[in-house]
Formats: C-alpha cells, structure tokens, sequence
C-alpha cells in the first residue's frame, strides 16, 4: 500500500514536473517565435523598403576606400614612374635634337653668309673681265697691227742683211761690224717674234676674259656646293624640327597623362599624407552631383540620415563597380568627399543632397 | 571558402538535387513497374468513409453526392460524416445529403464543441466497423472508381495505407489556383513515385486516405492525444497517421488510378494559411523523425529514412541559409533568384505540358501560369520560416474563418495571431 502511494506519488511528481517542463519550454519557444517572426518580417519589410529605395533614389553614392596597398593605387604609381622615365628619356632627347638643330642653323647661316660674297666675288670678276677682254681685244688688234708693220719691218730687215752680206764680201764693213749689224738684226726678229707671242698671249687673254673658263668653273663648282651644303643643312634642320616637334607633342602627351594621373583619386590616395575620401557615382545619380554639395549618412541604410561632409572634387574618368545593394554592374565616376566623419566613409552608401526618406 | 559562398553552395546543392529527384522520378515511373502498386479488384471489403466537415457548407453536399455515384458495391460502403461544430449550415447539407443520396447508408453526427479535424476523425472511426477506413476531405469530389482502386491495393497484407492522386477542382479560378494545380501535379504524379517504388509515401493525402481499420484503431490513440510541448495538434494528422503507419512496420502506397479533386483556395491568405498548416506538419513530423529514428533507423527502408530526414531538413536549412545570405548577401537574390525563376519555369512548362496531354481538366489557362509557379516556389520558402515559428497554432484546416482564427488566436498563441496578420496581409 505504502509502495503504491509512493509509485502514485511519484508519478505525480514526474507529470508535474513534465508538465511544468512543457510549459517553460513553450513559454521559450513562444518567445523566441514572436521574436523571431516579427524580427523576420521586420527584416523582410525593411529589407523590400530598402530595395524600392535604392530602386527609384538617384542620390545616393557609394563610399570607396583607396589604400595605398590597393592594386589599383599601385598601378597608377607603377604607370606613373614608367611615364616619368620616358619623359625624361624624352626630354634628353628633345634637348638633343635641339642642340643639333641649333648647331645645323649656325652653320647653315654661316655658309649662307658666303653665298653673297661669292656671289659678288663672281660677279665683279665678271664684270672686270668684261672691261679687261675689251681693253685686251682692242690692245689684241693693235698689236695685230703693229706686229704687221714688224713683219714690214722684218722683210726690210731681211733685205739690210743681204746689204750687209753684200757690204761684208766688198769688204766694206769688218765682220765684226758686220757681226753686230746682224745681230741688231736678229733683235728686231725676235721682238717680231716676241710680239707674235704676245698677241697669241693676248689673245689667250682675250679669251679667258670674254668665255667662261675652267677658273670661273671652279667658283661655280664651288657655289653648287656650298648651295647643296645648304639644302642638306635645310632638310636636316627640317627633319630635327619635325623630330623636335614629334617629341614636344609626346613630352606634352605625357605631361598631360601625368598631370592627369596625379589627379585620379588612386594618385591622390597614395601620394598625400591625409587620409582621402572617395564616393562612386553611378551615371543615373549624375545629375545629383555638384562641388559642394551635402553628403548624408543614415543608419539602417536610409533612416536617420545626418550630414557628414560634402562634395569636394569630381573625376571624369570612368569607373566601373557593383552596385552595393544589387551587385549588378554599374558605370560611373568618382568624387572626392569631404568628409568630417571618417566612419562615414565605410558605410555602405552615402546619399546626396538631401535625405533618402526625408529623415 | 567563405561563409557565403559555403552557404550558396548548399542552396544551390538543395536545388540541383530537388531537380534531380524529379527528373529520376520521372524516369522510373516511365520505366519501373513496381513503381505502380499491385492491384487485385476482386477485393472488396467493407469500407467506412470518414467525412469530418467544418465551415463547408454546400460543398458536402457535392461530395457525398460524389461518393454516392462510386461504382464500388453500395451494401460494402458507408459514409460517416461528422460536423465539427460548423458555424455554417454545413450539418444541414449533410442532413440533406442522408435525405437524397438513399443509394447509400450516411450516418451523419454532430461534435458537441469544435475539437479539430484529427480528433473529429477518431470520433467518426469509432463508430466504423468496416475493415478498410477511408478518410476524405469534406471539400473533395470523388472519381466513381475511387474506392475500388484504392481497396484493391490492400491486397498486399504489407500495406497498411493507400492514397489516391489529388487535383484540382477549380484550376482555373485565378492565378492562385493555377499555381496550387501545378503544385497539386508535381507531387501527386511525380514526387511521391520513388516512395511508391519501396512503398514508403511519407505522407498519404487526407484528402483520400485509405488504411486498415484495425491498424487505425491501434494508432488512434497517439492521433487523439498528439501533443506539441502540451498543445493539442489539429492539422497535419495526415502526415503523422502516415509516418506511425510506416513505424508500424507496414508499407504505404499511393494509386494514381484512385482520384479525387478539391477546391483549392483562391485567395492569398487561403492559399497562405494551407501552405503553412503544410509546412508546419512536416516540421512536427521531422521532429517526430529526429525523436524515433534511433530505433528505427534500422528497420526502415533507407529511402523511408531519406524521405523522412533530407527533404525537411534540407528545405528547411536552406530557407533559413536563403534568408540569412539575403542580407549579407543581397546579391544572391539578383543573382541566383533569375536562374532558380528560369529553373522552376522550365520545371513547370514540363508540367505543364504532361498536364495537357494526361490529365487534360488539370490544365490551366492562365498565360502567367509558369512565372506565377517559379514565383511561388522561391518566394514561398518564407512559409516555412513561419511554419517553423508557429508550432504551437491550433488551426483547424482550409475552411477556418479568419474572424473565428483571430478570436482563438487570442486565446491561444501569439505566435498565430501573427500568423493571421500576415495572412492577412498577403490579402491585402
């Protein structure tokens, strides 16, 4: 009987206890339910809000974080040495060619500078010429004639010696006076002769002076060549112009190219000291960016929205991304924020302008 | 590999392998004859037809008037129908049903108080002294060969329940009912053929649920007094009837040949309502699984064992991973939610296309048909979520007003007052 009141008793306890157990454990379990339901539907509401926000609002940006680890920092500044190195290549270069050009035009202008005077050279040799071959031509004819008259003169002379021959056998005349007639003789020959010589010189004068001989062929060789020295000299400096200019234009290419790598935010990330802050900006949010304009962050993605910077500087350049809360592919642009609290920059998306929900 | 990704793996697994097993499904019931349960129609039992109603007004009538057209012997059947204390004037259309249909014996009972659908069918097996019970749903009509097909498998001793192949009465009510058809095909025609195959169905459809009356009589005790944490279960007795039947040692199959056509919601929040009740009694059976597979791990067949652990668990791990990937991971929704979308709507066009030419009546017009379909299986996995959530609802079934749930919803649980305002909601 005792045993049986005890087994009643215990079982008793142990439904209590079951029961007791159930009820805490559903008690749990309700809790937890509610909690967890309306923590579900809450998230899943919130979450559909936000996807129709982010779906129709064109304000907002995404903040982006450049590292000066980040690869595309590291190869803006690996492209940049590159550019900096063939500038520089490019300069020297440059200098080169223009030393060289400088050089070609001196000694062009140089040669040039003989041109006249060869010119003038000629042209009065010429004109002396001219004057000189008359002078000779009429002296030439004259002496022509005088050297006809002393071919009279000769005849006459050839018939004295015959006197004096004739003088010698009668005995009139010694033969050393003989011998001195003769010679006295044979010295108004040979001023014959002399004279014939130098009218053929004379007339060699004449000619030289009134035809272009191998003298003023020589001068006229020599200007060709200092005029074809010239030309060569002008291609040349033509061609050290244009090479000049080719490397002007690639020297300005690539000063533009750094100029404008030193102002993409991957630059600006790595080379200044301060910490920077970028934003993405898809092309459909364009029209909400200006320099200067407010930057708001929310908690919650779009609640309780504050304003934590503005807009400081737009890149054109284009960038491509994901979209934060779609992850599809997006095209746009950075800009640089300004931002007065750096834990903005890591939230997810920044909205401009104005708050998303106007909270 | 990072959480993410790890966690997009699984669901994309789970997915691949739900797709799998269709297309296996299909193969072996093309192929596998055994997947198609023996069949004697010399046999003929009695059989008592258990009709439980609540709140289904004239569609009772219909259904009795369904069951009186049966071919099978009308001296071997009767029908018991039991009003659960209806708010409607369901009891007076089954009062009216036993006035016209006199071709058959109806006896026709009334609950005192409303004491859910489980216990109202324990009320009605007590009254049945047949040999084979068939528990229908109040809001189904019956193909006249329907109790002969399904008596005539119970020519194997080994089976111990036969279900029959469900569809849809109004298919083409609008898009929510086309989507239910399409739901209702797939798994009556195809989900269900590989657990035919070891003669394993999980779950037999209360819709149509054939067993021994001698195996229900043993296991009604544990329908009756099916508790969760001290909370009476009214839904999902299909379900556990099934799996106890299947511990019981005996096998269960289900004739395709043996149909029946239920009206289906219409309505969002009815629609919305069912799904959970559904999901929730597969979340309690998986329970029950996790409680009795120690010891019958190894009885069972190991395709009984793989239907009772990896579909749940895998649905129900991949739901949780879907919504926890959503936040963190938004962009597993844009990125994998279209491929999962052209995935179902390819799966559906099969469907769509097998409904037209076999089962003509089950095809659906609507041109939104497919996308609706995909729509609903991804979207519709946040229903298990509350199903999960909402273990502890007393819901009686399909025809629970929404004022009548509100009104116990406030004496019950918080966590189904919750339910109906999002069912509500869905509405709206």
């Amino acid at each position: 009987m005792r045993n049986e009141f005890l087994l009643y008793v215990s079982g008793g306890l142990h439904t209590a206890l079951h029961v007791l157990l159930s009820k805490a454990v559903l008690l749990l379990y309700r809790v937890f339910a509610i909690v967890a339901l309306y923590g579900v539907l809450v998230g899943v509401f919130a979450y559909a809000v936000m996807l129709g926000v982010y779906a129709i609002n064109t304000s907002w940006i995404a903040p982006v974080i450049l590292a000066p680890t980040d690869q595309r920092s590291l190869d803006v500044t690996e492209r940049l040495i590159t550019t900096r190195n063939s500038l520089e290549d490019l300069t020297l270069e440059m200098n080169r060619q223009k030393s060289l050009l400088a050089e070609m035009k001196q000694h062009r202008a140089a040669l040039k500078s003989l041109q006249p005077e060869l010119e003038a050279a000629v042209v009065r040799e010429r004109q002396h010429n001219k004057v000189a071959a008359k002078d000779l031509l009429r002296l030439n004819q004259q002496k022509r004639a005088d050297i006809d008259k002393t071919r009279g003169l000769v005849d006459d002379v050839n018939g004295v010696e015959a006197e004096i021959q004739r003088d010698l056998a009668a005995n009139l005349i010694t033969k050393g006076e003989a011998a001195i007639q003769r010679a006295q003789l044979n010295q108004t020959r040979n001023a014959a002769t002399d004279s014939q010589i130098n009218e053929v010189l004379l007339r060699d004068s004449v000619l030289q002076k009134s035809t272009i001989g191998t003298q003023i062929l020589d001068v006229l060789d020599k200007r060709a060549e200092l005029e074809s020295q010239i030309a060569q000299l002008d291609i040349s400096i033509a061609i050290a112009g244009q090479e000049i200019a080719t490397v002007q234009a690639q020297v300005e290419r690539l000063n533009k190219a750094i100029n404008l790598a030193t102002q993409t935010p991957y630059f600006l990330a790595v080379s200044g000291e301060e910490t920077l802050h970028f934003a993405f900006v898809p092309y459909d949010n364009r029209t909400s960016v200006w320099v200067g304009a407010p930057v708001y962050d929310c908690y919650l993605h779009v609640l309780l929205c504050r304003q934590v910077g503005t807009v400081k500087r737009i890149f054109e350049s284009e960038e491509k991304t994901q979209n934060p809360i779609f992850r599809t592919d997006m095209r746009g642009f950075l800009i640089q924020l300004d931002l007065q609290n750096e834990e903005s920059a890591k939230s997810k998306t920044l909205f401009l302008n104005h708050r998303p929900l106007l909270l | 590999m990072p959480v993410g990704a790890s966690c997009l793996m699984l669901v994309i697994a789970v997915l691949v392998a739900n797709v799998l097993k269709h297309v296996l499904a299909g193969l072996v019931k093309l192929t596998v004859s055994a997947a198609r349960p023996r069949k004697d129609y010399s046999l003929q039992p009695s059989v008592s037809i258990l009709l439980p109603c609540y709140n289904e007004g004239k569609t009772v009538y219909d259904t009795v008037e369904s069951i009186s057209r049966s071919n099978y012997p009308n001296h071997k059947f009767e029908i018991i129908a039991i009003d659960d204390y209806s708010t409607d004037d369901s009891y007076q259309w089954f009062l009216k049903s036993q006035e016209d249909f006199t071709n058959i014996r109806i006896r026709v009972s009334r609950n005192p108080q409303n004491q859910g659908k489980a216990r109202t069918v324990c009320n009605a097996l007590k009254q049945s002294e047949a040999e084979i019970v068939l528990s229908i749903d109040s809001d189904c009509i019956f193909h006249p060969e329907a109790i002969r097909e399904l008596v005539a498998c119970f020519v194997d001793p080994k089976i111990g329940a036969v279900g029959g192949a469900v569809g849809v009465r109004n298919v083409n009510d609008n898009i929510v009912t086309a989507i239910q058809t399409f739901v209702y095909y797939t798994n009556f025609r195809l989900m269900k053929v590989l657990e035919n195959w070891t003669r394993s169905v999980i779950c037999i459809s209360g819709c149509m649920f054939a067993v021994r009356r001698d195996l229900f009589l043993n296991l009604e005790p544990k329908v009756r007094g099916r508790r969760w944490l001290g909370i009476e279960v009214n839904d999902g007795e299909d379900r556990f009837l099934t799996h106890q039947i299947l511990l019981a040692g005996y096998g269960t199959v289900l004739n395709s040949s043996a149909q029946c056509w239920t009206t289906v919601p219409n309505t969002l929040p009815g629609l919305f309502k069912q799904q959970i009740r559904w999901q929730r009694s597969g979340v309690r059976d998986f329970l029950l699984t996790l409680q009795t597979l120690p010891q019958h791990v190894w009885t069972q067949h190991p395709n009984t064992i793989y239907n009772l652990v990896i579909p749940t668990l895998a649905a129900m791990s991949s739901v949780v991973v879907m919504l926890i990937l959503m936040f963190p991971y938004s962009f597993f929704l844009f990125s994998v939610a279209p491929g999962l979308f052209l995935l179902y709507g390819a799966g559906a066009a099969t469907f769509d296309a097998l409904v037209r030419k076999h089962n003509p009546e089950q095809a659906v017009t609507s041109p939104l048909r497919l996308a609706a379909f995909a729509v609903w299986i991804v979207a519709g996995r946040l229903i298990e979520i509350i199903a999960m959530l909402t273990l502890d609802s007393r819901d009686w079934g399909t025809r629970a007003k929404a004022v009548a749930l509100q009104e116990s919803a406030q004496e019950e649980s918080p966590s189904q007052a919750l339910e109906l305002d999002v069912a509500t909601a869905a509405g709206d």
